[in-house]
């Protein structure tokens, strides 16, 4: 079997007295795309932040394509290749459109400050390199982050177009690995079904691996090769998404002993 | 944009279905094509050539010594240009990478004394300049990222504090390094020359042309300037400015795409020192010597309130609030001159407030009758008064003469239009529109009488309380700053 793309080996990580992820291992293949579903507080987004370097982790190695970089910074691990979005959108709110996806371009150029000013043959190269790279990671979006909007400030965008320009800005750091955090929440059902087919075609048509995080069913059915739940920083149940949905363990850690024993 | 790719773009919109916000998109054209007489300058201004908007001011900058042989008007001149280097380099630091810096001053008094030490008979060093200057930026450059380490953890208010405490110690340094004991000698030395500061400082010099009269600096200054305004032009959309603006929006989410916090940190902190020191050494050759009382905490507070009433981060901002913050105080100085500037003040705050030219005429009608009337009422009460030609001076005197009833007891009729207009103007802001407006012209024609009678025979309180109210009324109209693009936190 090939080095897969995220390996996340026995991660533990501790608040005082209060373990959010417990010994947690999973393998993500290249192009595979993963959900992670779990009750609140199962350490879901723990997970993500161990993984992003936010947090070190008391055990345990995080590796990305065979390469360790557990206890990197934020800034590090994602010019490594792992990108992500917020749970709660953080957008560069003042900055434009095409300005919040150059910024997260910062990693993949090189020119130095005197060369920004000077406008050298490299800061002026890089720039038009990044130009090209913002109209193709738009597009991805159709006509949504397109047009006028380009220019647009950040905060003037609707909630369903900030979640897209969150991804946008993700793609912007080059990275090959994106974790999504809640992708759809807050959307209507026509948005929602939109965000499942731009993460089905992120895999399909550029080859991300992905791992989300996600409540909504529908797009958890949609979308994933493999399901993982999460309960009290454990795996408690993995595979398919219809052997994870039965699985008493899941059941019980959504709705209670009572509610897994009538079924 | 011509109105019919505005159009196209709009019916493109619709025509998409899902998700036009159209009214959003079209909110800044909104604003550009403003009615009005404000609206009619602001196109004229934006109409004109590509580039005509900043060769206008440097031409006018440029012509000004040719057309003044007043020394006087020079050296404002000279100040205006330090000032605006330093709003340059704080920009950088506080405009883009929003690090609140409030030891600033230190760096430019930091510089201003390494240009001393090594160009003044203090330690009897005289370095040619052209190796005086790149060691000055450097030197205070490295001075800014050691000053900047703390902001490695700190940020916000915390980094204030920290920071403030660095630009009130160098003061305190400054003031008394002037017998330090090293323990290898046997006299203590002067380093700094203490409260009287290094004197007998070299002018700049360069391959034999040495910068000796007021204007040399005013044109070498000028230059400076527009070097730095190109540089922060080119900044604003580097990779660089990119990378503080995140960061000042939103620095965790920055950290995760890729923008390394501290290094960027730190490096906004050393430009933003180099820029100040090498405005030091300009002002320690300029003045021919380096006093410590330079460097104190209002020179500070007037860069930041240059900074924020332009509008942080706006570069026309930053030339136009350096303006305000230099220029008017010395224009108050005198009365006639400030005369003027009052009613233009006055003038174009209604102009600016009412925007449409129908209740503008109104009011400056009603506010016309409202004078002749009190002269009237005055008249009839028998108020002992002054004819024109007793006090009345200068091109307004015809005017404002025959409209401003001037009483004899000025001191008395003063105080009470005084009070009265603080409390009408408070009593206004809490009213309704409408009512504002019929208010304003009876608080305009006593703001009117209260300068003239009272607060114009006193310029030296008048500055502070004409520069204090501009700011306040500035900021409460337009908290983003001259022109400063409307900021939102959370929407």
């Amino acid at each position: 079997m090939s080095t897969p793309a995220l390996s996340l080996i026995d991660l533990t990580k501790r608040f005082g007295g209060l373990t959010s992820l417990d010994h947690f291992s999973l393998d993500v293949a290249t192009s595979e795309v993963v959900s992670v579903i779990g009750p609140n507080g199962a350490g879901k987004t723990t997970l993500f932040n161990v993984i992003t370097g936010v947090y070190k982790p008391e055990e345990g190695k995080v590796l990305l394509n065979g390469v360790d970089l557990t206890g990197m910074s934020p800034e590090k691990v994602a010019q490594r290749g792992i990108a992500r979005t917020f749970q709660n959108v953080r957008l560069f709110l003042n900055l434009t459109v095409r300005e919040n996806i150059k910024a997260a371009m910062y990693g993949r150029t090189k020119a130095s400050l005197l060369e920004s000013v000077l406008r050298t043959r490299r800061a002026k190269s890089e720039d038009k390199e990044n130009e090209e790279r913002v109209l193709d990671v738009l597009s991805f979006f159709g006509t949504r982050l397109q047009g006028y909007r380009l220019d647009q400030p950040a905060y003037s965008l609707s909630y369903a177009n900030r979640r897209r320009l969150e991804i946008a800005r993700a793609m912007a750091t080059g990275a090959q690995v994106l974790l999504l955090d809640e992708p759809a929440a807050g959307m209507n059902p026509a948005e929602t079904k939109e965000i499942a087919e731009i993460i089905s075609r992120l895999r399909a048509e550029r080859g991300y691996t992905i791992v989300v995080i996600e409540h909504d069913m529908h797009v958890v059915e949609g979308i994933s090769d493999r399901v993982i739940a999460l309960d009290h920083g454990v795996e408690i149940a993995s595979g398919s998404f219809d052997q994870v949905a039965t699985d008493p363990a899941v059941i019980e850690a959504y709705l209670g002993r009572g509610a897994a024993a009538r079924k | 944009m011509s109105d019919d790719t505005q159009r196209d773009e709009a019916a493109q919109a619709s025509s998409r279905g899902i998700g036009t916000d159209e009214w959003v998109a079209q909110h800044e054209q909104r604003i550009a094509t403003s009615t009005g007489p404000l609206g009619a300058i602001g196109r004229w201004w934006l109409g004109l050539p590509r580039g005509f908007q900043w060769i206008i001011p440097l031409a006018i900058a440029l012509l000004i010594p040719f057309a003044t042989s007043n020394d006087y008007i020079i050296r404002i001149g000279v100040n205006l240009g330090l000032f605006l280097l330093l709003v340059i380099g704080l920009n950088l630091t506080v405009g883009y990478a929003g690090l609140l810096d409030l030891g600033f001053v230190a760096f430019y008094g930091f510089g201003a004394y390494m240009y001393a030490f090594v160009a003044s008979p203090q330690f009897g060093i005289h370095w040619p300049t052209w190796l005086a200057i790149p060691m000055v930026i450097i030197v205070t450059g490295l001075f800014g990222l050691a000053l900047g380490t703390p902001s490695r953890r700190l940020s916000g208010d915390y980094l204030a504090i920290a920071t403030l405490f660095f630009g009130q110690m160098f003061l305190v340094l400054a003031v008394s390094s002037d017998a330090v004991q090293f323990p290898w000698m046997d006299e203590p030395i002067d380093v700094t020359g203490g409260a009287n500061g290094i004197t007998n400082v070299d002018p700049f010099a360069f391959f034999g042309f040495t910068f000796s009269s007021v204007t040399s600096y005013y044109f070498l200054l000028l230059g400076l300037i527009v070097v730095g305004v190109v540089a922060t032009l080119r900044i604003h959309s580097s990779r660089q400015g990119l990378a503080w603006r995140a960061m000042g929006e939103d620095a965790l989410a920055a950290q995760h795409m890729t923008i390394p916090p501290v290094r960027m940190k730190l490096l906004a902190f050393a430009v933003g020192a180099a820029v100040a020191g090498l405005a030091g050494s300009v002002f320690a050759s300029v003045q021919l010597g380096v006093f410590p009382s330079t460097f104190k905490l209002p020179l500070l507070i007037m860069l930041y309130a240059a900074l924020i009433l332009g509008g942080m981060g706006s570069v026309p901002g930053l030339v136009v609030g350096a303006i305000i913050m230099v220029v008017l105080p010395e224009v108050l100085r005198f009365p006639d001159y400030s005369n003027w500037l009052f009613f233009i003040v006055l003038i174009l705050g209604v102009v600016m407030t009412l925007k449409r030219w129908k209740p503008i005429l109104a009011v400056f009608a009603a506010t016309t009758a409202i004078g002749f009337a009190a002269n009237g009422i005055f008249l009839a009460l028998g108020v002992p008064y002054l004819t024109t030609a007793e006090w009345a001076e200068g091109p307004l005197a015809p005017v404002l003469g025959a409209w401003v009833f001037m009483p004899e007891d000025r001191t008395l009729y003063g105080n009470i239009a005084f009070v009265v207009l603080l409390f009408a103007i408070a009593w206004m802001t809490t009213r309704s529109h409408r009512t504002r407006l019929i208010a304003l012209p009876f608080v305009l024609w006593l703001a009117v009488f209260t300068w003239e009678v009272r607060l114009l025979i006193e310029p030296s309180v008048t500055r502070q309380l004409l520069i204090g109210a501009l700011l306040i009324i500035l900021m409460a109209t337009r908290p983003q700053g001259l022109f400063g693009k409307p900021r939102v936190e959370v929407l």
